[in-house]
């Protein structure tokens, strides 16, 4: 038996936009089962990078597998692809328009071809395991910030993706809200989701993080454990990254 | 008292006539505005398409019906036409005239909540695979018709009203039974206040119907 092939594995990626370098060759896997965080600076290509994996972003150049295939070859289905792939926005974008429900079902019904009962019932699941199900009949405009999260994440889950994408998952929300973010995130890697985060949060970082691939300057500069990388990377500028974690929830 | 006398009678006996013409002032809103709102979402839906030169085309479009005068558009039509052999009824000129007119409004409208919707909502329905046309259909048009619905009010009753100006072109609507009413027997001041009455009673109704829409469909709901 070969080792098993990534889930997501990417080689050489670049991104320009006009004459700007975000994204210099970036090379990065991400394994079933996963909980990878990507740090770094603001400004290092993070939420490019995420955004490259389902195309939101075309990259300039290198490649990009998903499941061992080529996501950039020019037969590839590319809704399809974003189908398999969800993604959890930092302003979480639920529909204002739709129902906390209506907001789950949208896309069972008119992506999955689910009939509304059918939808109903998969959103319900979906959202009794975030536990907002009580919630079902609230439009966004009527939730807190962390409950707006909670649906963003049963939307995607619903569609039963191979990974699910999160981009800044705190930096919407309260401070003191992080522990209860990082407490979820465990809690999903525990059911078995593939996650991969881009954040700048080191006390989310520290406590959800298997591994830890901190960007810099559009290239991947280390990956590690939060804990080795705080304490034991050659770089003195990486260290220093790690270690300005005042630890204040630390208990 | 003879003065009321007569004006009564008067309207006693071009009653039918006036109803007639008001089921006719009637049949062109309602007409206009439905026809009207349906052309003015597809020039709305062409207006922000990604392809250029489709997008201006209908920029254009907007523009030149909302800069266009209607009376000079129903001219056009109704004297221009029949000079190249086009000759139709005058409904079918209002209708026609009307419907590409409110249409451009319509459209500027919708395109104005357009602006103000939330692009990352827009971003997260292509994250999760809706096509183009989904996207439109179910988050933008869904949002931008939900926040025009004052707007697209207030047209529907500007259809209203506007409606007596086809009456310039042969189009026996209810204003123009009123002028009739007026010079039977040269009572003007109580023909056109009938008329205003009777145009403020259907602004009316037409507003209640808005509210009822508003209350059931508007955006936040809950929260305002």
């Amino acid at each position: 038996m070969t080792a098993p092939t990534a889930l997501i594995q990417i080689q050489n990626l670049t991104k320009k936009f006009d004459e700007q370098q975000v994204l210099a060759g970036i090379n990065l896997d991400v394994q079933e089962f996963d909980l990878k965080v990507v740090m770094g600076p603001s400004g290092c290509g993070k939420s490019t990078l995420l955004r490259c994996i389902n195309r939101l972003v075309e990259p300039t150049s290198g490649e990009i597998k998903f499941r061992g295939q080529s996501t950039l070859a020019p037969t590839v289905d590319v809704r399809a692809l974003r189908q398999s792939i969800g993604f959890v926005f930092q302003q979480f974008a639920l529909y204002r328009h739709l129902s906390v429900l209506e907001n789950v079902t949208l896309g069972l019904r008119k992506l999955r071809g689910m009939t509304a009962l059918q939808a109903k019932e998969k959103a319900l699941f979906e959202l009794n395991r975030l536990d907002m199900s009580t919630h079902c009949d609230k439009y966004p405009a009527q939730l807190s910030g962390g409950q707006k999260q909670r649906v963003a994440i049963a939307r995607s889950l619903a569609m039963d993706p191979a990974v699910v994408l999160f981009d800044e998952p705190t930096s919407a929300l309260d401070p003191v809200m992080v522990r209860e973010v990082a407490e979820l995130f465990n809690r999903l890697r525990n059911e078995k989701v593939t996650m991969l985060c881009v954040t700048h949060d080191l006390t989310l970082a520290r406590m959800i993080a298997q591994r830890v691939v901190y960007l810099e300057k559009g290239v991947v500069k280390a990956e590690d454990s939060f804990e080795n990388l705080a304490s034991s990377h050659p770089d003195s500028e990486v260290r220093s990254f790690f270690g300005s974690d005042s630890g204040y929830s630390k208990k | 008292m003879s003065e009321w006398h007569s004006f009564l009678r008067d309207l006693l006996e071009q009653w039918p006539l006036i109803f007639a013409g008001l089921l006719q002032t009637l049949k062109l809103t309602v007409l206009v505005s439905v026809s009207g709102l349906l052309l003015g979402v597809l020039v709305f839906y062409c207006s922000v398409s990604s392809i250029k030169i489709v997008r201006t085309f209908f920029r254009g479009y907007i523009s030149f019906f909302i800069g266009m005068p209607l009376i000079v558009l129903l001219f056009l039509m109704y004297y221009g036409l029949p000079q190249w052999g086009v000759k139709t009824s005058p409904f079918v000129i209002a209708l026609i005239g009307f419907s590409l007119n409110v249409a451009a409004y319509n459209a500027a409208y919708l395109t104005t909540a357009y602006n103000g919707l939330d692009p990352v909502e827009i971003e997260a329905a292509r994250a999760q695979g809706f096509s183009h046309f989904q996207i439109f259909r179910f988050v933008i048009l869904a949002q931008v018709l939900r926040l025009s619905i004052p707007a697209l009010t207030n047209q529907c009753i500007n259809n209203l009203k506007d409606s007596s100006v086809a009456f310039l072109i042969q189009y026996t609507e209810f204003f123009a039974r009123i002028q009739e009413l007026a010079s039977t027997n040269f009572q003007f001041f109580k023909a056109y206040v009938l008329a205003a009455i009777v145009y403020l009673a259907i602004v009316s109704v037409i507003v209640w119907i808005a509210r009822l829409t508003e209350r059931r469909f508007a955006l936040n709901r809950g929260v305002m």
